[in-house]
Formats: C-alpha cells, sequence, structure tokens
C-alpha cells in the first residue's frame, strides 16, 4: 500500500508539482541553505534577527518573514500558541505557500481564505491554537482528515516527523501534494514525513494506525466511530465545529480509567469561549502604527 | 399630446401593463429563486429589496424631465418594453459571471464590490421595467385607477403563473417565465400601437433575449446559474464517485438526490458507538439536497446488524421506555427517524411533512422506493399528506411517542448564515398541540443541533417547551422534562405528561450514561450551578468585550492556554442546567434579561430561531460582525434598511432640489403629499411581507403562502382600485371611511390573526385556500383604493411632477417597509408589524387633505 502510494506520490509529482512550481511564491523556489531538524532553533526574540536568520538560512521572502513574526506576536498577547516548539513550528512554516496566489498578500492576515473547492485555510490563529491543543511530542502518529491548503499538516511536520493527512476532494488533494513535493524539491526536507492520500476520511487510515493525534476539519454530523477506534490511548482528537470564521473547536480525549474503561470526554479548545481576533499590528519600528486587517 | 387610448386599444394597453407588471414581479421571485438555489435565499431577499430601488430611479428621473416624458411617453414606453428582456436576461448572466461569496464578505473586500455589482446588475431591469410603467402612468394619469387595475391584477396573477413555472423550470431556467410574460406584454403593445414594426421588434428582441440565455451561454461557456463552492450539494459533486439518482423542479425547492460512498449521517451519534459497535454501515445513504442545501440523509435499507448504531442515536432514547409504541414523527426529512422507530420495535408510525415534494420523491421514485425498501409503503407505516403539526392539531388520535428530530436542518455548517424563517413547528402552540396529542404517558420527544457557543436555539426551545407545558396546566412541571445534550452536537428534550415516574428517570439516566451523554435536567436533581453568574459574564465579554482581550479564568489565567485546565463541566452545560432550574423554579426572566442574547420563547407571533442579537445591541458588534456569520441574515435586513433608507433619501430628495422652485413651487401640500405616499407604500408592502410569513400557519408553506398573498392581495386591490376609480369625485367623504377601516382590520388581524390562521389550519387544504383568499380580501380590496383615488387627485390637480414623485416615494417606502417587517417581527411579533401598517393608513387621513390642495396659479 505504502508502495503503491509512493507511485502514486511521484507519479503526482510530476503533473501536479509542475503545475504548482509556478504558483508558488518565490519563498519556495530559493535554495535552503540550511535543512530543516528537529534542534534547528531561528531566534524568536527580535525581529529583526528573526528576518535575518531565515532569509540566510531558509532564502525566504522579507516582507512575508515580518508578517510572519508579527502574526506570532499577536498569537502569543492572545494566548493562541504558548509552546515554543509550536511558535518555532510557526516560524518555520511558509504560510504564503499554501495560500492560493490572488490571496499571498493576505497570508498572515487574522482571516480564513478561500483555496478553493468550497474549502477554507484556516486562520493562522485558529491552527496555532489547534496545533498547540494537540501537544504533539517528536515521535507523536498524527493523522489529519481534510488536507486541504496542506499548511496544518505543514506546521505538524515541524513538530513530528510521522504526518498522515487524507484529502476527500481529489483535485485539491493532488494540487496541494504538488506544494509538498514542490517545496520539497526546494529543500524543505522537513514534509517529506507527511504521507498524502485522497479518499474518504471518515474511516481514517487503517494501514497506519492507531494515531496518537486526529485532527477533523471536514463538516460531518458525528464524530466517525472508526477515528475514535484508531486513536490510541490518551490519544486526542480535535474537530471544528461550525461555520468558518464562527468556529468552536471540539477536543476530544480518549481517556483509560483505573479500572481500564475507556472514558471519552468532550472539551472546547477555547473552553466554550470564541475568541474575538486581535487585529495583525503594523508594526512601524518598534511602534504600532495601525492594523493590517480592515 | 397623442389623445387617450380608444376602446379596444385601451383594453390592449391595460393587459399590456398588466403583463409587463407581471413579468416585473416574475422576475423578481425567479432572481430570488436563482439565489435560494446557487447562493443563499436571504442574500437574494436582499438584492431583490435594493434592486426595486429601480423603480425609484425611474421615477425620479421621469419626475425631474417631466414635460420631455410627457411629450416623449411612447417611445420611451415602447424602447424600455423591448429592453427589457434583453436587459434582464443580460443582467443576470453578467452577475452568474460575478458570484460573490458570502462567507468571505467580511474576509475579502473584494466580495463586497462583487455585491455591488449584483445590486447595479440586477438593478437595471427593474429601472427599465418601470420606465414602461411610468411612462405608461404619466399619460394615462387622468384615469389611473383603471390602469393601476391592470397593473395590480397582472401582477396578481402573473405571480400564479410563475407558481407553474416552477413546476417545469429548474431555478437555472426560471428566467425564462418573466421573458414569456414579457413578450406577452410586448405583443399586446404593439397591437395597442397597431405597430407591426413594433410587433417585429418585440419578437427579435424575445430571441436575442432566449437564445443569449440558451445557447449564447452554452457557446460562450457562461454560467447561467453559478452555485457557490459553499454550498452542500457542491460538496457532494465533488465526491469522486457521486452520481444524481434524483432531481425534480417543484416551487417547494429544487429537490435533488446524490448518491456516494463518502456520504454518513448518524446525527449526535454517541462517542461509545466507537468503543462497542463492530462497524458503522458503508455506502448506506444517499443525501437531499433542497435548493442546494443539505445534505438530508436518505438512509438504505440495511439489514438489522447493521443499524444497531441506532441504539446510540439520540432521537431514540425515548423508546428505552416505550419499546411497543405508537409513533408519530412531525416531518419526515430523509426518514431516519422512521427508519429508527421501525428499527426500535415501533408497532406504528405515522410520517407528516409540510413539504409535498419529499414526500412524493419517496413515495414515486423507483431509485429512490428501492434504496429505502419503500419505507414509506411499509405495513407498519402511514403517511399523512400535510404538516405534522397542523395534522394533530385536529386529530383525535393519541400517540405514545412524538418525535420532532433536527427538521429543517441539515446540522453541518451554514456558510451563509441563516435566514430569518418562520419554524412554526417549533412554537409554543405547536409544543401544546404535540403535548395535547400524547397518550397519558406518552413522551414527546424533540431534538436540536447544539452546535452553537453561547448557546441560544437550544435555550429558546427550552424556554419554548417549558411555557408549552405550563400554557397546558402541566401539574408535575419539575418533573416533566428529561433533557440530554452532547457537546457541540445534539440537545435533545424529553416531555412526559404528569411527569416521569422514578423508575422512568431511572431508566433514562442509566441510557444517557450509557451513551456519555450529558445530563442537562433530571427530575429531583439539582445542580450545582453556583457559578451561572461567571459564565454569564464571560459570555458577555467573549461578545462584547474589548477585542485583544484575553479570555482569562477566575485567576487571571488565559483558558486553554498552558496550565488553564478545562473546567469539569463546560460552560455551555453549566448554563444549560441553570437555564432549567430557572425555568422550572427560579427566576427565568432574570436569567433571560442577564443573558448574552435575546432568549424568548418561540411563538405563533415570533416563530424564529434568529435575531438572537438584541437589536440595541448592534452597535457594539459592528467591529465583529465576522463572529456573526450564522445571524447573516438577521444582519442582512438591518443592511437592506439602511441602504434602502439613504438610497431613498436621496431619491426623494432629487426632485426636491431640481423643482422645489420651479413647478413645485406652485404645489401646496407637498409633505403632506409625500407623507401620503409614503405611508401607502411603507404600509402596504408591510401588510404583504408580514401576511406571507404569517400564512405560512396556516398553508404550511412559504412558497405557496407567498403565492397566494401575492395574487389575492394584488388582484383584490385591483378590484379595489377599479371601484376607486367609480368613487373618484366623493373621494375626500369616503377616504376617510376606508382608512378607517384599514385601520380597523389590521389592528384586528395584528391581534388575532394568528388563532384564525391556526383554525384554518386544521381544514382540509382545498377549503384552506378559499379561506386564506376570504381573509386577505377585506383589507387587500380597501388598500387597492387610497393609491389610484391620491394619484388621480394628483393628476386632475394638474400636479404632473408630483404625480411621479410620488409614485417613486410609495416604490422607495416600500423597500424600506419590507424590510422592516422582519425587525419588527423578530422583535416585538409579526402582529405589531400589522398595528403599525394599520397606524399608518390613519396617519395617511389627514395627509390626503393636503393633497387635494389646490395648485397656486403661476
Amino acid at each position: 500500500m505504502e508502495n503503491q502510494h509512493l507511485k502514486r506520490r511521484s507519479l503526482l509529482t510530476g503533473v501536479a508539482a509542475v503545475a504548482a512550481a509556478t504558483a508558488l511564491p518565490r519563498v519556495a523556489r530559493a535554495a535552503i541553505a540550511t535543512p530543516f531538524s528537529f534542534d534547528l532553533e531561528p531566534p524568536l526574540v527580535d525581529r529583526a534577527e528573526f528576518v535575518e536568520w531565515m532569509a540566510k538560512n531558509r532564502g525566504e521572502d522579507r516582507a512575508f518573514l515580518e508578517q510572519r513574526y508579527d502574526r506570532l506576536q499577536a498569537m502569543v498577547e492572545r494566548n493562541d500558541v504558548w509552546d515554543d516548539a509550536v511558535k518555532r513550528a510557526f516560524m518555520l512554516t511558509p504560510r504564503e505557500a499554501f495560500v492560493q496566489k490572488i490571496n499571498r498578500s493576505h497570508s498572515y492576515d487574522h482571516n480564513f481564505l478561500d483555496i478553493g473547492y468550497g474549502v477554507t485555510i484556516s486562520g493562522p490563529h485558529l491552527v496555532g491554537r489547534m496545533t498547540n491543543s494537540l501537544d504533539l511530542k517528536l515521535g507523536d502518529k498524527v493523522l489529519e482528515i481534510g488536507t486541504g491548503s496542506g499548511y496544518q499538516s505543514a506546521v505538524l511536520a515541524h513538530l513530528t516527523d510521522k504526518v498522515w493527512s487524507i484529502e476527500i476532494i481529489k483535485p485539491l488533494a493532488e494540487r496541494t501534494r504538488g506544494t509538498y513535493d514542490q517545496l520539497i524539491a526546494a529543500g524543505y526536507d522537513e514534509f517529506k514525513a507527511i504521507q498524502t492520500k485522497s479518499d474518504d476520511g471518515y474511516y481514517g487510515w487503517e494501514e497506519f494506525a492507531p494515531f496518537d493525534k486526529i485532527i477533523v476539519t471536514c463538516g460531518i454530523d458525528h464524530v466517525p466511530p472508526p477515528l475514535l477506534k484508531q486513536l490510541t490511548p490518551n490519544g486526542v482528537m480535535l474537530v471544528p465545529v461550525g461555520p468558518p470564521g464562527a468556529q468552536r473547536v471540539l477536543k476530544i480525549v480518549k481517556g483509560i480509567e483505573a479500572d481500564g474503561s475507556t472514558r471519552i470526554a468532550r472539551t472546547d479548545i477555547y473552553n466554550g469561549r470564541i475568541v474575538p481576533f486581535v487585529p495583525f499590528r503594523k508594526l512601524d519600528g518598534d511602534r504600532i502604527s495601525g492594523t493590517h486587517n480592515g | 399630446m397623442p389623445a387617450m387610448p380608444a376602446a379596444r386599444s385601451g383594453a390592449l394597453l391595460y393587459v399590456a401593463v398588466g403583463l409587463l407588471a407581471g413579468a416585473v414581479i416574475a422576475l423578481q421571485i425567479a432572481v430570488m429563486r436563482i439565489f435560494a438555489a446557487g447562493n443563499w435565499a436571504h442574500f437574494g431577499s436582499f438584492i431583490v429589496s435594493i434592486a426595486m430601488l429601480g423603480v425609484g430611479i425611474s421615477s425620479t428621473v421621469m419626475c425631474v424631465r417631466q414635460p420631455w416624458f410627457a411629450r416623449h411617453w411612447r417611445g420611451v414606453a415602447s424602447a424600455a418594453l423591448l429592453a427589457f428582456g434583453p436587459v434582464a436576461v443580460g443582467a443576470n448572466l453578467l452577475a452568474q459571471q460575478l458570484p460573490f461569496n458570502a462567507i468571505f464578505l467580511i474576509a475579502d473586500s473584494s466580495q463586497k464590490w462583487r455585491l455591488a455589482a449584483n445590486f447595479v446588475l440586477y438593478l437595471l431591469p427593474f429601472m427599465v421595467g418601470s420606465l414602461f410603467l411610468g411612462a405608461v402612468f404619466l399619460e394615462t394619469r387622468r384615469e389611473f385607477a383603471r390602469v393601476y387595475f391592470a397593473d395590480l391584477a397582472g401582477c396578481g396573477l402573473c405571480g400564479l403563473a410563475m407558481l407553474g413555472g416552477m413546476w417545469v423550470f429548474t431555478p437555472e431556467y426560471l428566467i425564462l417565465v418573466p421573458l414569456a410574460l414579457w413578450l406577452l406584454a410586448g405583443v399586446a403593445w404593439a397591437a395597442t400601437l397597431a405597430s407591426v414594426r413594433l410587433l417585429l421588434g418585440i419578437l427579435l428582441c424575445a430571441a436575442l433575449a432566449v437564445s443569449a440565455h440558451t445557447w449564447l451561454a452554452d457557446t460562450l461557456g457562461l454560467t447561467r446559474l453559478a452555485v457557490s463552492e459553499y454550498k452542500g450539494v457542491s460538496y457532494a459533486e465533488r465526491f469522486p464517485d457521486a452520481r444524481r439518482v434524483y432531481e425534480r423542479a417543484t416551487p417547494f425547492g429544487h429537490l435533488e438526490v446524490y448518491a456516494s460512498s463518502y456520504l454518513h449521517f448518524a446525527p449526535g451519534l454517541s462517542d461509545n458507538a466507537a468503543l462497542n459497535l463492530p462497524e458503522m454501515p458503508e455506502n448506506a445513504y444517499l443525501g437531499l439536497y433542497i435548493d442546494g442545501d443539505g445534505p438530508i440523509g436518505i438512509l438504505r435499507d440495511l439489514p438489522p446488524a447493521q443499524t444497531a448504531y441506532f441504539d446510540y442515536l439520540p432521537t431514540t432514547l425515548p423508546f428505552a421506555l416505550r419499546p411497543k409504541a405508537e409513533v408519530f414523527v412531525v416531518q419526515f426529512g430523509g426518514g431516519l427517524s422512521t427508519a429508527g422507530a421501525l428499527r426500535k420495535g415501533a408497532t406504528r408510525v405515522t410520517v407528516a411533512d409540510g413539504n409535498p415534494a419529499v414526500l412524493a420523491a419517496f413515495r414515486d421514485d423507483d431509485y429512490l422506493k428501492r434504496f429505502t425498501g419503500d419505507l414509506l409503503g411499509q405495513p407498519r407505516v402511514e403517511v399523512v399528506d400535510q404538516d405534522g403539526r397542523v395534522f394533530l392539531s385536529h386529530t383525535a388520535r393519541r400517540f405514545d411517542v412524538i418525535d420532532l428530530s433536527l427538521a429543517d436542518s441539515a446540522g453541518l455548517s451554514s456558510p451563509g448564515g441563516f435566514a430569518i424563517a418562520e419554524k412554526y413547528n417549533y412554537t409554543r402552540e405547536a409544543m401544546e398541540t404535540y403535548m395535547r396529542a400524547l397518550r397519558d404517558d406518552g413522551v414527546l420527544a424533540v431534538t436540536l443541533w447544539n452546535k452553537e457557543e453561547p448557546p441560544k436555539s437550544v435555550l429558546r426551545l427550552y424556554a419554548t417547551m417549558v411555557e408549552a407545558a405550563r400554557a397546558r396546566g402541566e401539574p408535575a412541571l419539575e418533573r416533566a422534562f428529561f433533557v440530554v445534550s452532547s457537546y457541540l452536537s445534539t440537545a435533545t428534550v424529553l416531555y412526559r405528561p404528569g411527569g416521569f415516574t422514578p423508575e422512568e428517570t431511572a431508566v433514562l439516566s442509566a441510557r444517557a450514561r450509557a451513551l456519555s451523554f450529558d445530563e442537562i435536567q433530571v427530575p429531583g436533581v439539582h445542580p450545582d450551578t453556583s457559578g451561572l453568574a461567571a459564565e454569564m459574564a464571560a459570555y458577555r465579554a467573549q461578545l462584547f468585550g474589548a477585542r485583544g482581550d484575553a479570555p482569562a479564568g477566575e485567576d487571571g489565567e488565559a483558558f486553554g492556554a498552558e496550565g488553564g485546565e478545562a473546567p469539569a463541566v463546560m460552560p455551555s452545560v453549566l448554563l444549560a442546567r441553570a437555564a432549567w432550574q430557572a425555568l422550572l423554579v427560579g427566576d427565568w426572566p432574570a436569567f433571560a434579561r442577564e443573558y448574552v442574547y435575546d432568549l424568548h420563547a418561540l411563538s405563533n407571533q415570533r416563530p424564529y430561531f434568529a435575531a438572537y442579537l438584541r437589536p440595541s445591541d448592534l452597535p457594539r458588534v459592528l467591529d465583529r460582525l465576522d463572529q456573526l456569520q450564522d445571524e447573516w441574515g438577521y444582519v442582512l435586513v438591518w443592511a437592506t434598511l439602511a441602504i434602502a433608507c439613504c438610497a431613498g433619501a436621496v431619491l426623494v430628495a432629487l426632485p426636491a432640489v431640481f423643482g422645489w422652485r420651479g413647478l413645485l413651487a406652485r404645489c401646496p401640500g407637498k409633505l403632506g403629499t409625500l407623507a401620503y405616499f409614503a405611508c401607502l407604500g411603507a404600509g402596504y408592502i408591510m401588510v404583504e411581507v408580514v401576511l406571507i410569513s404569517h400564512f405560512v400557519l396556516a398553508l404550511s408553506n412559504a412558497t405557496v403562502s407567498a403565492t397566494v398573498l401575492i395574487t389575492g392581495m394584488l388582484v383584490f386591490s385591483g378590484l379595489g382600485s377599479l371601484v376607486a376609480d367609480r368613487l373618484l369625485d366623493r373621494a375626500a367623504q369616503v377616504l376617510p371611511v376606508v382608512f378607517v377601516a384599514i385601520a380597523v382590520l389590521l389592528i384586528t388581524y395584528g391581534l388575532a390573526l394568528d388563532h384564525a390562521l391556526a383554525w384554518v389550519g386544521t381544514l382540509p387544504y382545498g377549503w384552506r385556500l378559499p379561506c386564506c383568499f376570504l381573509l386577505i380580501l377585506p383589507p387587500a380590496f380597501l388598500m387597492g383604493m387610497p393609491m389610484p383615488m391620491g394619484m388621480t387627485w394628483l393628476a386632475r390637480l394638474g400636479k404632473e411632477q408630483m404625480f411621479l414623485w410620488a409614485w417613486g416615494v410609495n416604490g422607495c417606502l416600500s423597500v424600506i417597509g419590507a424590510a422592516l417587517v422582519p425587525l419588527l417581527a423578530t422583535s416585538f411579533g409579526l402582529g405589531s408589524a400589522l398595528v403599525l401598517a394599520g397606524a399608518l393608513y390613519l396617519l395617511a387621513l389627514p395627509a390626503f387633505r393636503a393633497l387635494l390642495r389646490p395648485m397656486t396659479p403661476a
């Protein structure tokens, strides 16, 4: 199955990646001087230092890097990320490579954006909060249902080396696979950890189960039992619920009681609160001079 | 100036006016249907409302340049008539190439421009149509009442034709109906003017318009109806193995059924199903989509082993108490409740549905019958061809279990937000009906989606059900309800008359725990709700707090952040438990007052799961509308009102700016005249719109209600205008009586109509229609008189410029009045709009005296 998958992947590389190459921003085509490793530590304390380091080591666009840095500050302020590893993952992921060309200048806006096929790329704050709530550790196996733009799995790939992602919409799955392959070709080795397929995510990915963490991002009227089954004991599943822009994120923990029985607990990663967003502050030197959001 | 039309050509002129006015209203309905199918219905209402300002624009232009239009009325009318069809088709095709995406209205500024482009494009045909009508009105102003009769009767009858058209055409081709009416109007107009050239012109234009919509669109690859990628049906179409197995165009919606192995339905399924079930059924569902919205699940006829998961659905809870039940399913939907009841051993299941097209699909279509094992034809199943609520209100039968599960809702996200739609199945009166139809130990089970945070719909449901039980004098209120919910999934309320016995409570509690549902209300249990005040405050801070305020726990720690442990009881669970305590034994009004949303119970006067935001709170959320995406329908009505008021003010003011010192200076009583037509414009449309909403109560279907109202109101008003023509000379004596009679009727209707309609609803359908027409007749007939009387008197007094201005003011206020109705209805009840309309007609009485003041000599 894996071989088949890899064969298909290489086939897709030939088709979708070529198409994607023309669409990807400069950042993805630049040479990567320093390949990713789990001990890579870009400086996160100073904006200029971060931009300089990333431009030098990862060859990314300075304007996007500045926006990425500013967005992280807003997310930290708002407690959408609190773990250093997640902050680092966010800062190492070129979100602009997963956004449609027409929206690229809005890559680091708070808003969710359209990526075609009736699918959105979630806003950075939601991705940050979901990633942090997963409490992912290196070596954890994580399954994403609803690859979409591929951004969520891309962030996860900076936290663990075992990521599987399933997308139900075939052309979207192929396009996103192309994006990953293009990024891999450009030197983003970390995305080799992401295995993708186009299939019905309802049944999970039995072949690689169980998973320590599962993220479900497709609309459904119940939590699919096959996915709960493929979750390890004490595993965590996240399910965004509701219309884009006003989503709650259901967190399901498959707990094991003292007597060995299973107990499934539902909470919300905002503990029942939809959080008003923090406008993206434009930094003019050290001064806040307005917002990027209308 | 040409002489007035001779008798024969005069009759043809009336036919032309009637048909073109009908084509305009048919286009209005077509555009709304196009939006319902491709986008979301409330955006259609929004655009059509604004587009109707086209009437105001045309009349303003004609008013300012009145002498020119008076001289060239034939040319203007003929050109406008010729242009109407091509402009309607062109505008629609162009608008469909520029679809806007509702869910990005806030996030993506280009969407606002697309929306604006849609306004402008759809404005054009209405402007052109009203240019024709305005030119004819101007020419025939001295016998306006008869032309006005033709206008109203044409609108009414063509509305009926449009209903017929919906059986034939899918929304994509529905525009062909207004085109056909326009073509007939054109032929009648050519005959009126006895012009062969005009006849050829209209035939040529019709060929052009129809071929543009069909052949040209195909050739150029133009989209005739742009369906949003975010509509439910768009997702189904993208499943690799999806195929459409059923399609039917009906006035009750465009029905489509898709088959795909990717469809899965188990609304509210307990998480414990995963731990106990060996498998979930595969390839077992079809998805039903109505106007592209859905899916509503249709279940394959499965062997018992594969339906074991029904035991884990909240909707089967009542069968834990009543295993051999006689069941009534209030809304069939896709049949999941019916299949569940049969699976759980029901001895007999009576199913109803207010949408006859859905029942017809399941009964008549071979594929659906085979797939569902002919669910509706099973020996244990009896089908009732009407709304379940209505059937129960007049049957003597009693049931062990009455089920109302997830009606009118697919339960998935609704990216376009919810329209302000009447949900008469969930009102206090409906709940009383269900409760009355239970056997002494029967169980009413109502399940609703519980996916809102802060919760709102479920709290309104709770309040409604308790109010209903109290209204019917439930002696054991505290023991009569058992409620469970699953976080961000569903909530189920069970009601048993006389209260659940301790044994029954124990059975339900054990079942709820086995399914890991949260117990919200259990007879005899008083949960700790001491954290309520803090939660109320936190919800207020969430919605109204300063942006950037981190949500903080009691000790200032951020919720969800590192170290911020989740509380033992979720805020919404605590809130729901506290709500039940307040409803049953506490101070519910105080609870509702404190809560962040309006929690009034649903009633036949206010039947809405919408407009949760209190109008007074609206200014506080204008900077965070992105959080209110599920309230788009409500927010858009406010936007319509604001735009209509601004545009209306400009349009009303323009003639004043251009003519105040000129011709208008010699027209005394200008303000009074404007007030007169403003009152009539707002009053008339308010009555029409509010009655469409209200009559759904008796007719069970919004489309039928709209058709009956449009036809009834306009035809009866047309007759009124015809009678007014004979009473013109005595207008000063007759109109005061008419106004007072209208006001008395409307205020009486406002106070008592829901009772009358609830009674009409109990009659056989064949009787309901004449009864509804009878109810419409008195006010509609009288309301047809003031407008032509006022207009004709303006003409008789030589106030030509005022004549068109008055028509424009009337049109602008129509838009404002239409937007006001849902706002009044959601805040004060449907009756309040009727009472206000009655008051407006009273106000028009003194204004008429101002209108009658003669022109000042030059």
